[in-house]
């Protein structure tokens, strides 16, 4: 799999400019709760892209948020279609942005909410080698957990292109891990069932496999890009490693319960209407 | 209904497709499983049994799509049953999804008794082939085409263990094509098998011991090509493969 995210060369003063100005409109959109215009009149390529979600994660982490791990985007093969890419994306996950397994998620928490069910891998080694093997993740591996990640688009109407998408941060919302870690050896991801209910009827469902193939895959080529970005995945850092089956739009008072057979399950609730504004 | 049935039934022998019945004659549900019977019987007077029965619209976007909200279910024969080969030049537009399959050990008296009946469970396959043109009918008219049964095939049987959310994998020459839940069968294949029970407990047939019961689909149907590899796995259950020519 080849990675389409590279190391950049140089930089004009005219596109660092372009980058900034997207940056502010994503800052904005994200505090203010309002959602922006897409930001790809600015931004251009995808390693530009990146180079504006590392202003925005700069920008959070000058804030004190502490960064827990990454998710990977754009791993099913429907989607990718659907926004013309042949490679997955990422985006970070901060520790604020993880919910306990069924506590509410606040209204306005995340911005155009949209679940999805997924395998979270947590890392008890560091990758930081330039190219990976499966064997290099599994052995890098705790454990799995069942997770559901809630996205969120700060563009608005989620009209969005690969460069709007990989600048805000991978789409990156909120996400409810399960709690009984797994060993890779007693699961297999590749044929792991998935379903999300909502109210006992299923609003989705799929397999391991959907994930670029098995969701180890997708966590190689996480691996191999960051490591050549120079920020390599360490150990306790939390993998999303990309949807197991379509997205589910969510509403107001729902409650999603998402399994994944063999890990378990895993629910996120949403509070029912909006209570406050966001600071 | 015999005309009916004739069409649909010479449709399969000659590889043929048809018109829609719905486009000639009016059709409500229950006269469109009267057709169905019929072509069935047609079957069994050419010395094929019944072995089984088939579910079909098991999933929620294809009830949607079709605007019903029920299954509908089709009757398998001894003839449809696939071993390792097929052989598909005598086929309209052949199409493949995995399927559950559940193996009766004793007979069905109601609905509520179904899922105790069940001696063994195993990953399938089945193949469409509807005897219209390009694959297109209304809900009367695929009830009466036998629910587009054409084949299938089965994998080892398993003891009976739950299989509401196990992975499902369809590929072809080696290549994944389709892959999903069998929690896309009505959130749980289970409740596929009580719905078959209910519906041949309205059209007073009792599902029989050694009878097989497709579950329905956990994907989309994909075209089913001549000269390919076709192999289904499911998490658990092991896999079932057919080569067709």
């Amino acid at each position: 799999m080849r990675s389409s995210v590279t190391v950049s060369s140089s930089v004009t003063e005219e596109q660092e400019t372009a980058r900034r100005a997207a940056a502010a409109r994503l800052l904005e959109a994200h505090a203010s709760g309002r959602p922006c215009e897409p930001v790809r009149d600015l931004v251009g390529d995808v390693e530009s892209a990146y180079a504006v979600q590392s202003l925005l994660t700069e920008r959070w982490l000058a804030e004190g948020r502490r960064p827990v791990g990454r998710k990977i985007g754009l791993t099913s093969r429907a989607v990718q279609r659907q926004l013309g890419v042949d490679s997955p994306d990422f985006g970070v996950l901060f520790a604020d942005m993880a919910v306990p397994d069924g506590e509410e998620i606040p209204a306005g928490a995340v911005l155009q909410p949209r679940a999805e069910a997924e395998v979270a891998l947590v890392l008890e080694r560091d990758l930081t080698h330039e190219r990976h093997t499966v064997a290099d993740v599994i052995r890098a591996t705790a454990f799995a957990l069942p997770a559901i990640e809630v996205v969120g688009s700060r563009v608005r109407d989620w009209d969005i292109t690969l460069a709007d998408t990989v600048a805000d941060n991978a789409s990156a919302g909120v996400y409810v891990l399960g709690t009984r870690p797994v060993a890779l050896g007693d699961v297999d991801l590749r044929l792991a069932g998935m379903v999300v209910e909502r109210r006992g009827e299923q609003v989705s469902t799929g397999v391991g496999a959907a994930c670029l193939g098995h969701p180890l895959h997708a966590a190689v080529w996480l691996a191999d890009t960051l490591a050549r970005l120079g920020s390599p995945l360490r150990a306790g850092d939390t993998v999303l490693t990309g949807a197991l089956g379509p997205v589910v739009p969510v509403a107001p008072g729902d409650v999603l319960e998402a399994r994944i057979d063999g890990l378990g399950d895993v629910r996120a609730a949403f509070a029912p209407e909006e209570t406050e504004e966001r600071a | 209904m015999n005309r009916l049935a004739e069409i649909l039934d010479e449709a399969a022998l000659t590889g043929r497709a048809v018109p829609r019945l719905t486009d000639r004659a009016a059709l409500d549900v229950p006269a469109a499983y009267e057709v169905q019977r019929a072509v069935i019987e047609r079957r069994r007077e050419r010395g094929e049994t019944l072995i089984g029965v088939k579910m079909g619209f098991t999933s929620r976007a294809k009830m949607v799509q079709m605007g019903v909200d029920d299954v509908i279910w089709g009757l398998l024969t001894d003839a449809m049953l696939v071993e390792s080969h097929l052989d598909t030049s005598g086929l309209i537009h052949p199409r493949v999804e995995p399927e559950i399959a559940f193996l009766l050990d004793r007979p069905v008296r109601n609905p509520a008794d179904a899922a105790a009946a069940v001696g063994a469970v195993a990953v399938g396959y089945e193949v469409l082939d509807s005897r219209y043109e390009n694959f297109s009918f209304t809900l009367e008219d695929v009830i009466a085409d036998n629910a587009s049964a054409c084949g299938f095939g089965l994998g080892p049987w398993h003891s009976p263990r739950d299989v509401g959310n196990i992975g499902l994998l369809l590929e072809v020459d080696g290549r994944p094509v389709a892959s999903g839940s069998s929690a896309a069968i009505l959130g749980d294949p289970v409740r596929s098998l009580t719905a078959a029970a209910r519906l041949a407990h309205a059209a007073g047939i009792e599902l029989q011991p050694g009878w097989v019961v497709l579950a329905g689909a956990a994907t989309a149907a994909v075209p089913l090509p001549a000269g390919a590899h076709v192999r289904v796995s499911g998490a658990g259950l092991g896999h079932v493969e057919v080569t067709t020519r």
